[in-house]
Parts: C-alpha cells; structure tokens; sequence
C-alpha cells in the first residue's frame, strides 16, 4: 500500500499516541478509497493523501488532545537515568522531544516540508493555507528547534 | 547551525524510526473488503429507523388509529342523522329487531341497548366499508346517538375495552364483545357517546352477548 508508512509517520507526530495514529492513517487510506473518484489524475497522488490525513486530523478535533500523554511517556522511557544510551539515540529522543513541543501548525509545516520532502506550495495546498503562511511557521518552527536543540549540540560534540 | 544541517538532522532522526506498518496495512484492507455505508449514511439510516419507531409506538400505544369502518360510521352519521338525508327507516322495534335477527344480531342485544335509559328511535341496514350493519339511532332529550351494530368482525383489532377517536365533528366510541361488534357516534358529545358505550358494554355483557 504506496506512502502508508509516511502517513504513519507524520500520524504518530500528530495524534496524542500510536493507536490514535494508526486509526488516523486507517481513515485517510479509507476516505482516500472511497473518495478515489475525487483524485485528478496525474497529480499528486501522496500530497492528495496528505490533504486527506490533515482533513481527517483537524475534522477529528484531535488537536485538542495532541502529544502531551504520548510525550510524556517518551520523555520517561528514555530518560537517561533509565538505560545506558549512547549519544546517538539520545539525540534522536531530544529532537523528538523537541518536535512534540512545537505548536500543531507548526509541527505540521515542518513534517511536511522538511521530513516528507514537500515544497512549501505542496504543503500549502495540503494543509490549505497561503504559502507565505508556511513559510512563515517553517521559519519560526526551524528557529524554535533550533533554541530547543542547542544546549544538545553542545553537549553531544563536546 | 544552518537550515540545512536542522533539517537533516531532523529528517535523518525521523526517518530512522523503523515502522511496521503490516497489521496497519491489514486492518485497512479488511475495512475496504467490508465495503461498509458512509457515516452518513448510517446516521440517516439510523435516524430514520428511530422516527419510524416513535411513529409505530405513538400509533400502537398512544394513539391507535381509528379503524375504516368506525371512521365510515362516522361520516355515515353525519350524512344520515346530522344532516337528515332522505332514508326509510324501520321505527317499530319488533320490525327493527326481525331486521337484527337476519344479519345474525340476538334480539337481546336490542333489548339490553334500550336498558342504558336511551330510547330507539329508528333503525335501517346500511354498507360501512362494504359490510353490511344495523344502523340504530337512540335518542335521549336532545341527545341523538347512532350505534353501528354487525356479527363480531375477526379481522377487527380492538376488543372489550372502549376505545374512542374523533373523526371530522364526530365523536366516536367503539368496542367488540364475543358476538358483536359496536360503534358509536355522537356529533356533540364525546362524554355522551362514551357514556352510552359503557352502558352498552355492560348490558350486553349482562346478556352475555
């Protein structure tokens, strides 16, 4: 099934835990195959299905309950209390970290843009707003990560 | 630290993760292959369904509707009685109760009617829907009263409880007992009609009609 595990990824970003993501992802697959009819073809297919998966997302009204009980539960699984964690994935839980204290919109733009690879007209059309408001939340996405990971950068190439 | 450097570090971190997406992927497939209703749909289904459901059970419970021929006894009161249309009408009651008697009515039935302290005036055989009744007119003071009386009809769905209804300005009360199937009009009163249908009740279930 083509772009399932990026829908996923980007879900698991999105939704407050894996199981909400995963019936996230199950809906967009299965609005996207009931609405087939709706897809133009020879455009593109995986930002239609994106569009879709935020759609669902907001329609769902999972904004209110975003991230707070997954990323907890992250923060405490990979404490560095808990396990011998070499420095590698500990940055991978920072930034993680990091991502999961973005504002939704702004989490948004920068899965869309920077992980998945998307132009910021692309992911204006997914996400159905101006373009200068992507780039607007994919700068200040960038400078917050930016704030949230520096004291990390310092202490990982120490 | 660049843009560059950021997003590749993001990206590299991310895309890192390892997902197994296979019962993800199952699920979806089983979900497609049950080629279920869209949501609205099931939500009109099920409202329907539930207006359907007060509909019969205000019908059947609350309000029951009022079966044809009482409702045709009601329209024939008016045509025959209220506005007085031109009929021959038996007025003996020896005749009225020879005329009973063939459509399988006991003469009994008209002796304990004149027991409720109305007094028949006439009589005649009338079609209600097709069936043929006995058509009386009791009158008490200015109280003029029709009953429609035939065999108990088994087709009928109210028994020996008094059920009444309203049809245009008549008021109507109705019963069956084990022989006999009645219905009353009165177009003044719906206590007068009910009265006269409860003393009815009683005196044919004294006669044991």
């Amino acid at each position: 099934m083509p772009h399932l595990a990026a829908l996923l990824r980007v879900a698991r970003r999105l939704a407050a835990e894996p199981t909400s993501a995963e019936d996230l992802v199950q809906e967009t697959m299965l609005l996207a195959w009931r609405g087939f009819h709706g897809f133009e073809p020879g455009s593109n297919a995986r930002a239609w299905l994106f569009r879709i998966l935020f759609n669902a997302f907001y329609g769902e009204g999972r904004r209110a309950q975003r991230a707070q009980g997954w990323r907890a539960q992250r923060a405490e699984a990979h404490s560095p209390a808990s396990t011998a964690v070499d420095a590698k994935f500990q940055e991978a839980v920072e930034i993680a970290e990091a991502l999961q204290a973005l504002p939704i919109e702004q989490r948004g733009v920068l899965l869309l843009c920077v992980v998945e690879g998307f132009t910021c007209q692309e992911a204006a059309g997914i996400l159905n707003v101006p373009i200068g408001t992507v780039m607007s939340r994919l700068s200040r996405a960038r400078q917050e990560l930016r704030t949230r990971l520096a004291p990390l950068t310092k202490e990982a190439y120490r | 630290m660049t843009d560059d450097e950021l997003d590749q570090r993001v990206r590299a971190s991310i895309l890192a993760e390892e997902l197994d997406t296979a019962p993800l992927e199952r699920s979806i497939r089983a979900h497609m292959g049950r080629r279920s209703m869209p949501r609205w749909a099931v939500a009109v289904a099920v409202g329907i369904a539930l207006v359907a459901a007060v509909g019969l059970a205000y019908r059947e419970f609350i309000s029951p509707p009022t079966p044809p021929v009482c409702a045709a006894a009601a329209h024939d009161h008016n045509h025959e009685v209220a506005n007085g249309l031109p009929r021959e009408w038996l007025s003996d009651v020896s005749a009225i109760q020879s005329l009973a008697a063939q459509q399988g009515i006991p003469a009994e039935a008209i002796i304990a009617l004149n027991a409720t302290g109305y007094r028949l005036n006439r009589g005649r055989l009338c079609f209600l829907k097709n069936q043929i009744f006995l058509h009386l007119v009791y009158t008490r003071n200015d109280e003029v009263i029709s009953v429609y009386l035939r065999r108990r009809d088994p087709d009928l769905r109210f028994g020996p409880s008094i059920h009444q209804a309203s049809v245009d300005t008549e008021e109507l009360a109705y019963f069956q007992t084990d022989q006999l199937t009645a219905v009353f009009v009165d177009e003044q009163s719906k206590t007068e009609a009910l009265a006269f249908a409860r003393a009815s009740l009683h005196s044919l279930m004294v006669a044991a009609l």
